[in-house]
């Protein structure tokens, strides 16, 4: 038997790994590849560069064909490294050790709608633009929304969010149920349509978000919310970061169901301006506002919002009701990484991923902001200030050095600057290979915890390993 | 935390660790009568109480276990606050701890979050009496394991809690009772009807052939709603959902009594009525059905159909616990739930068997 995949930085036995290399070739033919070209493309996901070459990319297509691959690997001590589209930014897909890359692209099935239940169970590789075209005409809709077109599988891996969470919550809170392989190769199912999940422990929360190091979801139950029947967005400018951040929280103190509130400083709407030509507006710090619900209710909460945003010396809002009007102001929200890079051609970009006690985050993005100008970096940001998340895209010339240092030296500080505030490294990216580091400081002994749970339920360390909680 | 009252648990926990002697936690003991049969030796955690910290404009509380329920509920109150899940106390001794471990939620479940959905993060002693804290105070937090989440429900099975950030949310502006003569078949209709509109939901209750709506929220969005469900006004107000949710009303009372058991069946709203033997009541749109039965019925049926709709059933108050008071877990999830298990509590003397026989 190959020995397990303890030590760090240890691949694996070169004999049994050429022996599941061939079984999968024989067994799934073109459904297997190990061409160099393809096993690039599944060597990195987005972010920092920092590639790892799986030795094999297979593409299941059922639950059944996931768990024989891993059995196989697990026979074997083969690492099994899930892949979805490749979204994420925190090194989660990089084969550090070699092994089988698992991409679950083909397992674009939606299973089950069910209207009246307010759920639907789709396969792991449904993406989020495929699951709101399944369900246009059903009144229904899938709140999250990470920048990327990810998949559901990937997104619930990393317990994703974006720009709806103040109201709809996060992956944590949508998913009712999972279809996982254990790292032994069965096939199980946690959580159910039932509101409250399973009897027992909450298996699904504690797979959600582990990055595929505790098993492969393959099947995910999700919670779908009636589309509201009337939706506004509005833009507000103000002098200053504080008076937007104060805003936000005198609505957050006053229960008004805001859907969405995002934070642009004046870097990030002077790049949006230039990238997505919103040109009425100007390089000021900036909300973006969206209000969900009934005619009546949206005005109200708009009403609220407009005299909470007044008395915090914002603008005027200016409104985006017609349908087309609103996409246009959530396309350039979304593309604001692109418009971040656009800035300066040819740099490359990665983002953190801060989030703080609501109260602390004016402060955490001043301090932030005047970290940046000594380093000299252009870094815009984004927040998503409900929560008290905030991003940066840190530019840098990745042929220097030295600029490098300092653009991993600004974001290491502001890791440390949102712990020490009382909050977290990480908001929503999690924390794959970048921030292990980070997660031993902000948690302690508890990792050591974490690493006895990944232990007992992935005995040989072939889940995704070296990500999360290393062995 | 250098608090002596946790040095004092932790030596107590390695005690019972090197003598295999089981230990059984107990906030107010207002739940004592939920989950399998307590055994072991009495560890109280009502010394460890008093809030920690508390700023309404975070919207996140912290506090200690063995804090009582009613005095965060108080604290939030004069904040314009609330625990939107409406956890239920079940006696005036209730804690937070206990609320956490028990993983019980009230009438405003379905559309506030369950108490799961609002920790935010505990701080808890493991079987070896070590001191962990998982998660933090924050909205949003994907740092590793998803352990705080864990501890919810557990029933004290796997850790100690010792302290809990949870979120809360303002108190809505106003609040609308309505109600509407029909039966259950009907009202499950209505309810899943509903769901997908914004009729600012917060709880509903069909008992009696008549199903009672509680809407909350602004007050014209609230009063738009009432306008849409039609029905009249309920005389008796919010009452009703302060009864459901301490199960004082007649239907628990009967259901308590001598003889009876009382079952808690979570499923899909959608599942459609059935005569199951006894009577119902139905909450949470449909999500969940009381039924109180005999004693002596046999579960299994029940299970079987529950667990057709997509869910479970528990065995809430009476009856014969010796059967299971859990939806038994298959093989392979038995598995998983006893290394966690014995992954935070090696020798297995937190609160022994409470959730399963074994574990």
């Amino acid at each position: 038997m190959p020995p397990t995949l303890s030590a760090r930085g240890v691949r694996p036995d070169a004999r049994a790994l050429a022996d599941v290399v061939t079984r999968l070739t024989q067994d799934y033919g073109e459904r297997a590849a190990t061409t160099r070209a393809i096993r690039d493309q599944h060597s990195h996901g987005e972010g920092m560069a920092d590639a790892a070459l799986p030795d094999v990319v297979v593409f299941p297509q059922s639950n059944d064909e996931v768990a024989a691959i891993v059995r196989l690997c697990h026979a074997a001590r083969v690492p099994v490294i899930p892949f979805g589209v490749g979204t994420s930014l925190e090194g989660h897909v990089a084969a550090l050790y070699g092994g089988v890359c698992l991409d679950l692209s083909q397992m674009t099935q939606v299973l089950e709608v069910n209207a009246a239940d307010l759920d639907c169970r789709v396969q792991a590789g449904v993406t989020r633009e495929q699951l709101d075209a399944e369900l246009k005409g059903t009144g229904l809709f899938f709140p999250i929304d990470p920048g990327a077109n990810a998949t559901l599988g990937g997104m619930a891996a990393t317990r994703a969010s974006g720009t709806n969470a103040v109201r709809y919550g996060t992956m944590r809170e949508n998913v009712l149920g999972l279809t996982v392989v254990t790292a032994e190769g069965r096939v199980i199912r946690t959580g159910g349509r039932a509101r409250k999940s399973s009897a027992g422990y909450d298996l699904t929360r504690l797979i959600v978000g582990a990055e595929g190091t505790l098993g492969v979801i393959t099947e995910i139950q999700l919670r779908l919310y009636g589309v509201p029947e009337a939706i506004s967005a509005a833009v507000c400018q103000f002098a200053d970061l504080e008076g937007a951040v104060d805003a936000v929280i005198l609505a957050m103190q006053h229960g008004i169901p805001v859907a969405r509130i995002e934070l642009l400083d004046d870097v990030q709407m002077d790049a949006c301006i230039r990238y997505s030509k919103l040109d009425e507006f100007a390089v000021l710090p900036t909300l973006f506002f969206e209000f969900h619900g009934s005619a009546a209710a949206v005005a109200e909460q708009a009403g609220q919002m407009q005299a909470i945003a007044a008395a915090h010396g914002g603008s005027a809002f200016r409104w985006a009701t017609r349908p087309e009007d609103r996409n246009r102001l959530w396309k350039a929200r979304h593309a604001a990484y692109y418009a971040g890079m656009a800035l300066l051609p040819g740099r490359q970009g990665f983002a953190t991923d801060a989030c703080v006690p609501i109260s602390r985050l004016a402060d955490c993005i001043v301090e932030t902001k005047a970290d940046i100008a000594i380093t000299g970096l252009t870094a815009p940001i984004v927040g998503h200030v409900g929560d008290g998340n905030f991003h940066l895209v840190i530019l840098f010339d990745p042929t220097d050095p030295a600029e490098r240092a300092a653009a991993e030296g600004l974001a290491h500080r502001v890791s440390l600057r949102a712990i020490r505030m009382g909050g977290t490294c990480t908001g929503e990216h999690g924390i794959g290979t970048h921030k292990l580091d980070v997660l031993a400081l902000e948690h302690g002994d508890a990792v050591e915890t974490m690493r006895t749970i990944k232990r007992a339920l992935d005995p040989h360390n072939i889940m995704n390993p070296g990500k999360t909680v290393p062995l | 935390m250098t608090d002596a009252v946790v040095l004092g648990w932790q030596q107590r926990i390695r005690d019972a660790a090197a003598s295999g002697r089981p230990l059984r936690i107990r906030g107010g003991g207002s739940k004592d009568f939920y989950g399998q049969e307590p055994v072991g030796e009495l560890l109280d955690t009502t010394p460890l109480a008093g809030i920690v910290d508390y700023d309404p404009t975070e919207l996140v509380l912290t506090a200690r276990a063995g804090t009582p329920l009613a005095e965060v509920e108080r604290v939030l109150a004069d904040a314009g606050q609330m625990l939107a899940f409406e956890p239920p106390h079940f006696g005036p001794g209730a804690t937070l701890g206990g609320t956490v471990a028990a993983g019980l939620s009230g009438p405003r479940r379905p559309y506030a979050g369950a108490v799961r959905d609002l920790v935010l993060g505990t701080r808890i002693l493991d079987g070896r009496g070590t001191e962990l804290a998982f998660g933090g105070r924050v909205m949003k937090n994907v740092a590793g394991f998803d352990v705080a989440r864990l501890m919810t429900g557990a029933l004290g099975t796997l850790g100690v809690l010792l302290e809990i950030s949870l979120k809360c949310q303002p108190l809505p502006k106003a609040v609308t009772v309505r109600v509407l003569e029909c039966g259950a078949a009907e009202s499950l209709r209505l309810t899943c009807g509903w769901a997908a509109q914004p009729l600012s939901l917060a709880g509903t209750c069909h008992v009696d052939g008549r199903l009672v709506v509680r809407l909350a929220g602004a007050a014209p969005a609230v009063a738009a709603a009432a306008a849409r469900i039609g029905g009249s006004a309920w005389p008796e107000g919010d009452a009703l959902f302060a009864s459901l949710r301490e199960q004082t009303h007649p239907f628990f009372a009967a259901a308590g009594g001598p003889g009876r058991a009382l079952w808690r069946l979570a499923v899909k709203p959608t599942a459609p009525y059935a005569d199951l033997g006894g009577a119902q009541l139905i909450e949470w749109g449909g999500a969940l059905r009381w039924l109180d039965l005999d004693a002596g019925a046999d579960p299994q049926p029940l299970r079987a159909w529950a667990a057709s709709h997509g869910g479970h059933a528990t065995l809430f108050r009476g009856g014969d616990k010796a059967a299971g008071v859990f939806q038994p877990l298959d093989e392979t999830l038995l598995g998983l739930h006893r290394r966690l298990k014995a992954n935070f509590d090696p020798q297995g003397i937190l609160n022994r068997g409470r959730l399963y026989p074994g574990l």
